[in-house]
């Protein structure tokens, strides 16, 4: 696969200079490839906000560097078009719409590209058809709930047609199902449009199903690999604060029991099939 | 929720009527003309000519004429004390006294003055009123902006007050249910904010205003972020998915005002001002 980020040495901290400095990121290196579903995961303030807003070029490195597309994201010349490769969805889906109506936010972005109207209007349209979200278009943010708001923002930078979405955290203000729908959509925009996904999340739900995921803490990258792997290192997860999906747990509590289960279970389906395999 | 309900301010009547339907543009240029107009009107017949005018908009519209009016009755005291003050103080030469007590003198020049004030009052918030009730903020915005284009050619902001403008309409309602919230949890806690004197209601504020205002901000930090990843950049180089279109409609409209504007501006210049 083709690299598409590529984070070299990357150091970052709020407030330089002053006594109370918080060292965020501490010498990252990593890569995102073209196409591929990554997860970030780690406990409250290990640094995954701070490490994604470098991707844009929202924040700037201390030292170090990030390159998209192989552009760096210093460079200012580039950044507009750093930013149309990459969009970006937040937690709290109420402080990134900016206008009354559905319809005229989903727009807010490509017009900023300065798009023919056209063009946005049919661009609209497909980002609100392949989010199911059609029937909001008239409607007021103010009216949708929470999940529906997190429908709007992601159909906003959708409509920009990004190659890459970062997503932080987005499901936070979202009860379950409402989670699970979202989750169902972005591994659909993941597998048939095939845009590059950045998950930043705490439910390792959410991560069983990335092609691989990055574990931080401390603003350092403490594991990386498909979630397979980096689950059966059981000791190291504990230590970095992390659960393990409900599966794994449950598959661990039937070992336990004298079950003979193989250790890298982390879906309900493995689960279930190897559970079949047992008599 | 309580607090909401009470902002009418901006409030809008979805319609499909040949006024709903109007481009903003027309719709706003009528208003501004129908303001300057009363601004100039001093004589009873030009009055009931803008009634007539403003009665046809009304009923064409589909509002319910109470719906138009109510927005008057916080009004009515001012209006009322403002009548009276006219009354009692204006007077000019060759006025007759209606009656008289104490120090005070009504004059028949005093109560035009007072009606024809009270008048203009009552016809400027119709047409404003009417404005809003028939088109949504959106498109006042769009047309506000479209109008106002022009100015930036000589360095106004246009496009970026006009965005200002778009974010405060979609926060005001965020905020107005915060405050909602904040008021609740701080009544849980005991706080009474309905007793006590003046200064020690305004005291009870704090703990309400000041959380708000925290939140609004961190709010706006937030939304300055998101807008930036939205790779907005102020409005150099954007473009909009709408664009007004005036319609044949707009041009019938703008022909009927033309005539109207012409009727009144003769009528004020004709006939001899009540006062
Ligand atoms: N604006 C800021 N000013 C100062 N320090 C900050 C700021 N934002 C984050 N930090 C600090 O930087 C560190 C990394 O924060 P960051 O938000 O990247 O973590 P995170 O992994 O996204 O956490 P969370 O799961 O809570 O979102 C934390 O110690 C945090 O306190
Ligand atoms: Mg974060």
């Amino acid at each position: 696969m083709d690299k598409f980020i590529e984070v070299i040495n990357l150091t970052y901290s709020y407030r330089p200079g002053n006594g109370n400095e918080v060292k965020a990121l501490n010498g990252i290196n990593m890569k995102v490839f073209k196409g591929e579903f990554l997860a970030v995961t780690g406990q409250n303030g290990s640094g995954k906000s701070t490490l994604a807003r470098h991707f844009n070029g929202l924040l700037k490195p201390r030292s170090g560097n990030v390159l998209v597309g192989g552009f760096s994201i210093l460079d200012k010349n580039r950044l507009a078009e750093i930013r149309k490769m990459i969009g970006m969805v937040f937690q709290n889906p109420d402080n990134q719409l900016v206008s009354s109506i559905v319809e005229e936010d989903v727009a807010f972005g490509p017009e900023n590209l300065g798009l023919p109207p056209e063009t946005i209007r049919s661009r609209v349209g497909w980002a609100l058809e392949t989010l199911n979200i059609e029937n909001l278009r008239r409607e007021s943010p103010n009216n949708l709930s929470e999940g529906q708001k997190q429908l709007v923002a992601i159909a906003g930078v959708l409509a920009m047609k990004p190659e890459c979405i970062v997503l932080d955290e987005p499901t936070t203000h979202l009860d379950p199902r409402s989670r699970r729908e979202l989750l169902e959509i972005i591994i659909r925009l993941n597998r048939e449009e095939g845009i590059t996904i950045i998950l930043l999340t705490h439910f390792m739900k959410e991560v069983v199903f990335c092609d691989r995921m990055i574990v931080m803490d401390l603003g350092e990258i403490k594991i990386s690999g498909t979630p397979h792997e980096v689950f059966e290192k059981t000791t190291e997860i504990v230590r970095l604060g992390l659960d393990f999906p409900v599966a794994t747990q449950l598959a661990a509590g039937l070992r336990g029991k004298g079950l003979k289960l193989p250790g890298n279970i982390i879906t309900t389906e493995e689960l279930i099939a190897q559970l079949c395999l047992l008599k | 929720m309580e607090l909401t309900k009470n902002i009418t301010l901006g409030v809008y009547l979805p319609g499909e009527t040949v006024i709903h339907r109007l481009d903003p543009r027309t719709k706003i240029i009528i208003a501004s003309v129908l303001i300057i107009l009363l601004l100039m009107i001093k004589s009873y017949p030009a009055y009931a000519v803008i009634l007539t005018f403003l009665s046809a908009v009304i009923f064409m519209s589909g509002i319910p004429l109470s719906y138009a009016l109510c927005g008057l009755k916080p009004m009515l005291p001012v209006l009322i004390l403002m009548w009276v003050f006219q009354l009692f103080l204006y007077s000019n030469p060759d006025s007759k006294v209606i009656f008289s007590f104490w120090i005070f003198t009504a004059t028949d020049s005093g109560m035009h003055m007072g009606n024809l004030i009270s008048l203009r009052v009552i016809f400027l918030f119709t047409v404003t009123t009417i404005l809003t009730l028939t088109t949504s903020m959106v498109s006042l915005t769009d047309g506000l902006e479209s109008l106002l284009n022009p100015l930036r050619k000589f360095g106004l902001p246009i496009q970026e007050l006009v965005m200002t403008m778009v974010i405060a309409l979609r926060f005001v309602l965020i905020l107005a249910e915060e405050l909602d919230k904040i008021v609740k949890a701080q009544m849980a806690r005991g706080v009474a904010f309905d007793r006590g004197n003046f200064i020690q209601k305004t005291k009870k504020l704090f703990p309400v205003f000041l959380p708000l205002f925290i939140n609004a901000f961190k709010r706006a930090e937030e939304l300055i972020v998101a807008m930036e990843a939205r790779s907005y950049t102020g409005g150099k180089g954007r473009t909009k998915m709408k664009t007004l279109q005036m319609s044949r409609v707009d041009l019938g409209a703008g022909f009927v005002m033309l005539i109207f504007s012409a009727i009144v501006v003769l009528l004020i210049i004709t006939i001899k001002p009540q006062i």
